[in-house]
């Protein structure tokens, strides 16, 4: 598979030379002369130093025979000329932006990028990991990108310890997929009883998360 | 009309001074304070300092979802692009603007149904008619 990187920050250099263990053609469209000389002497003919959102660039770097392009620059706004340049002008298949801004995620969907990689839930979901007693966790984002998939441990008090499955109404259009127990992993039938630090994987529509967790988590 | 203005360059300072800019109400978003205490005493303005003027909280705060307008005139035409699509697309803005001067870029915006303005481009064709006035 061809790929081409947009930026080569230090997401862009590990990106690369991952792409290239695995056995992809890798192009990587870089500003700067001096990052260009340091990929290519490490990683050999990989870098095309050129503006990755000039249209003459992207071709001479051979975006019109790119599978994927994925536009890693620190700048969202970067990322999505580059990726409607490819998409458009040059019928690229897939086209890849990361993003900062949380709130661009639906907006790059709408025009027409492929996958929106959103680096401040993947940083906020890490750190979340590591905060010790953590009840409520995003475990991801799901491709509608409206939804997401959720973890939320049941604390001691709450009031729906004890209760069926059924019994317990959730917020519209969302629903649990799994329940982790201490003694293993169950699927969730209307008969399953709720248990203090049963941790309930749901799938939730974006802005019902903080529904969920009360209902889930409230005395 | 209330007008949302990204950007607040010699463009926007010259908008805001126009006679026919009298009849609108203005907010002007941008990161350069030095250039908002420029605009601050023109009546009927409202000046807005952002740090990250993509965001769009920040596009809220200078009234994104009431403006009958918008225009993306800041100097960075990828900032332009990204935010002017968002006021399209995602604020519904009924006139949407963007400045944008690369003719490659203008050509695939155009094609994608966004309405640009190029002073540079205006300002070449000017400069054009006049050269071609002296040579006949």
């Amino acid at each position: 598979m061809y790929i081409l990187v947009i930026g080569c920050s230090e997401l862009g250099y590990h990106l690369t030379k991952a792409l290239l263990a695995s056995g992809h053609e890798v192009m990587v469209v870089e500003k700067s002369q001096v990052r260009c000389d340091i990929l290519t002497e490490e990683l050999g003919s990989v870098a095309w130093q050129g503006d990755g959102t000039v249209e003459s660039t992207l071709k001479q770097a051979g975006a019109a025979r790119a599978d994927v392009l994925i536009a890693a620059t620190g700048h969202d706004e970067t990322n999505l000329v580059a990726c409607q340049l490819a998409k458009h002008v040059f019928q690229t298949s897939r086209t890849m932006a990361m993003i900062k801004d949380p709130k661009n995620e639906p907006v790059f969907h709408i025009l027409g990028v492929d996958v929106v990689i959103n680096s401040t839930h993947l940083i906020l979901e890490s750190l979340e990991e590591r905060i010790p007693g953590r009840t409520f966790l995003r475990l991801m984002n799901l491709r509608s990108s409206s939804t997401g998939l959720v973890s939320i441990t049941i604390p001691e008090d709450a009031g729906v310890v004890g209760r069926r499955l059924d019994d317990v109404e959730l917020p519209p259009r969302s629903f649990i997929s799994l329940v982790v127990k201490t003694n293993g992993v169950e699927r969730p039938s209307g008969d399953l009883i709720l248990e203090a630090e049963d941790e309930v994987i749901a799938v939730i529509p974006s802005g019902g998360e903080q529904t969920l967790y009360d209902i889930l988590t409230g005395v | 009309m209330r007008i949302l203005i990204l950007g607040c360059g010699p463009l926007t300072s010259l908008l805001l001074a126009s006679p026919d800019s009298a009849e609108h109400r203005f907010t002007v978003i941008s990161d350069d304070i030095d250039r908002l205490n420029g605009v601050a005493d023109e009546p009927r303005v409202t000046p807005l300092l952002i740090l990250e003027p993509q965001m769009q909280d920040y596009l809220r705060m200078g009234g994104i979802d009431n403006a009958d307008a918008f225009l993306a005139l800041s100097e960075d035409e990828h900032q332009n692009i990204l935010t002017a699509q968002i006021a399209k697309h995602v604020f519904n803005v009924g006139k949407v603007v963007c400045r944008l001067e690369n003719p490659q870029l203008q050509r695939l915006y155009s094609g994608l149904d966004l309405e640009m303005v190029s002073p540079t481009l205006d300002l070449l064709q000017g400069l054009n008619r006049v050269l071609r006035s002296q040579i006949h």
